[in-house]
């Protein structure tokens, strides 16, 4: 194998999270039933006209920001033009003269150690349909709820040489993408693909081999497998002759884990790209621009170094709230609020992910209001309302907005600190229970625990334990 | 253009010649050519690209979602449709 080295190049797809289409205001979001996301603009009817989504340029910026792309300020749309029913103009509008963002570079690291992979441009673009093969009627079914949906197709140089290299460059792609709330980047949904340029050349050799490009892989086990069987496919070729390579589109089919020819690859030219004249170039002023800019948030290892040296949390901690932008934009609201950064921590990566665990949603889907936290997590720490109870109101907190100390009040959650109840509650419950107090001071210490369990019951948990110990220690030995 | 190049074109625009258009197409495209490399001749260099014809630009709006045509609204014209579907031939890649 030394004797050959890979040169791959990759371009990703990532559908933008915006409400609507990249050109009409139809919705953009997954999961619908077939042709219910639809319009005469999306569905290429003739007299259409395309209008752009504002938010679509932000979020094509903000990625190109966060890797480390120079932004074009006049950015112009121009027509792909090939023959395909899942595009209904026969033509993708897409970015082929002036693309949004050229000239980044994503750092990765493997066990071979830091490499940067520079990033030839960032474009955006409209996705296609999708189409159904129905085998009873021997017809095609064409839904074009995906058509126009906002994508950026990232487009890297060939700086990748293993299947190591690209799974970290894609891992990397996603969390910068995730943080910037670009796209939720999920490969099982098809908002992350990605299509695979491989050659292969003998090691030191600076002429290219001849290329193929790789689709249809959705998932990282998948592009691995993909690109190892493809190196091996090219070696033997070039080795021993077992076929001639020639350059072409192949689909991956991870069953059986091979990959077929689907068609000759087209050359730029068999594209026919020219200027879109119906859409409009987009020129992004310093206003504008400057907006962008402010919304583009630290690195998550910057985030992390400055959780550790400015707020003094463990390494640990920090580690687990940079894994999702949503955990970090509640710890720091919350924090801002109370002021206590372990406890708000604690709170966010134990209470509120093991809440998101138990309801199956992701990190990233965190969605309660930081500063909401912030004043339970005071309640706590003022004794006005315990642990247990905060878990409660917590909970709720999931489903809607609410002032916690204003739920506390109103559902009798708040601690009591009115000794003549307590006291009440202590001489009903021993009243009630001889055997348990005999049993403790015949030296079971266990009956201690059950009556005090029996006083918190009765009070709803509103009462600082401490002092409810005190009291009930006191009583029993009068 | 030559005529392989005209069979290439003929294939991605998804039309057939007759013999007659054929030529009309190839006389027509070699006046083009010879249009084109006079343009191409000229020094523009210093001159900025031109991004449209019309000096209109940045026509944006916002992200809001609307849906003002129903699906069969949609497909009231289209020849086959199936389960909401647009039907067409099968395609095979």
């Amino acid at each position: 194998m030394s004797k050959y080295e890979t040169v791959i190049g990759l371009e990703v797809h990532v559908e933008l999270a915006t409400e609507s289409k990249i050109f009409c205001s139809c919705s953009a979001k997954f999961g619908a039933e077939q042709n219910d996301h639809v319009c005469p603009a999306c569905c290429g009817m003739p007299g259409m006209l395309p209008v752009t989504n504002k938010r679509v340029v932000d979020l094509g910026v903000t990625a190109g920001l966060m890797l480390n792309c120079d932004i074009n300020r006049v950015t112009t749309f121009d027509k792909k033009s090939y023959y395909y029913p899942d595009l209904p103009c026969s033509y993708q509008t897409t970015q082929w003269f002036a693309p949004v963002c050229v000239n980044g570079t994503v750092t990765i690291e493997t066990s071979k150690g830091k490499k940067d992979i520079r990033i030839k441009q960032i474009h955006m673009e409209e996705d296609a349909g999708k189409l159904v093969h129905d085998d009873w009627t021997d017809t095609s079914l064409v839904d074009f709820n995906r058509t126009s949906v906002p994508l950026i197709e990232i487009v890297s140089q060939p700086d990748l040489s293993s299947a190591e290299e690209v799974v970290a460059y894609l891992e990397r792609l996603r969390s910068l993408l995730r943080f910037a709330k670009v796209s939720d980047c999920r490969m099982e949904q098809g908002s992350m693909r990605c299509d695979v340029n491989l050659s292969v050349r003998p090691e030191g050799s600076d002429i290219l081999g001849v290329r193929t490009e790789m689709k249809n892989m959705n998932s990282l086990s998948a592009i691995e497998r993909a690109i190892e069987y493809e190196t091996a496919r090219h070696i033997d070729a070039i080795e021993r002759g077992t076929e001639v390579l020639v350059q072409e589109t192949r689909r991956w089919d991870d069953i059986k884990g091979k990959s077929y020819a689907m068609r000759n690859k087209e050359t730029a030219g068999d594209y026919r790209y020219f200027p879109d004249p119906n859409v409009m170039p987009i020129v992004i002023d310093d206003e504008w621009f400057a907006k962008i800019t402010s919304t583009i948030p630290d690195l998550p290892e910057v985030k992390k170094q400055k959780y550790i040296e400015n707020l003094g949390l463990s390494e640990y901690d920090a580690d687990q709230l940079v894994q999702s932008r949503a955990f970090c934009d509640c710890f720091e609201a919350a924090y801002a609020e109370c002021g206590m950064a372990k406890d708000v921590a604690n709170w966010v990566i134990s209470d509120c992910a093991n809440m998101l665990n138990k309801k199956q949603m992701t990190a990233d889907m965190l969605t309660i209001d930081g500063k909401a936290l912030g004043q339970l997590i005071k309640l706590v720490a003022d004794g006005k309302v315990s642990r247990a109870n905060a878990k409660k109101i917590l909970a709720v907190m999931f489903n809607e907005n609410i002032d916690p100390a204003a739920y506390a009040e109103a559902n009798g959650l708040i601690v009591s600190n009115d000794t003549g109840k307590i006291k009440d509650v202590i001489r009903g419950v021993l009243d009630a229970d001889p055997k348990s107090v005999a049993d403790y001071k015949n030296g079971k210490e266990k009956a201690l625990m059950a009556l005090f369990g029996k006083c918190m019951r009765e009070l709803k948990g509103n009462c600082d334990p401490q002092l409810l110990r005190s009291y009930l220690l006191e009583m029993i030995n009068q | 253009m030559d005529r392989e190049a005209l069979r290439r074109l003929e294939k991605l625009n998804q039309l057939q010649l007759n013999d007659e258009q054929k030529e009309d197409v190839l006389a027509f495209f070699a006046d083009q050519y010879d249009r084109i490399d006079k343009l191409s001749a000229i020094d523009t260099e210093q001159v900025e690209r031109m991004v449209h014809v019309m000096p209109i630009f940045t026509v944006v709006r916002d992200d809001v979602a609307v849906q003002p045509f129903t699906r069969d609204q949609l497909q009231k014209d289209a020849p086959e449709t199936m389960d909401g579907y647009w039907q067409v031939p099968r395609l095979v890649e």
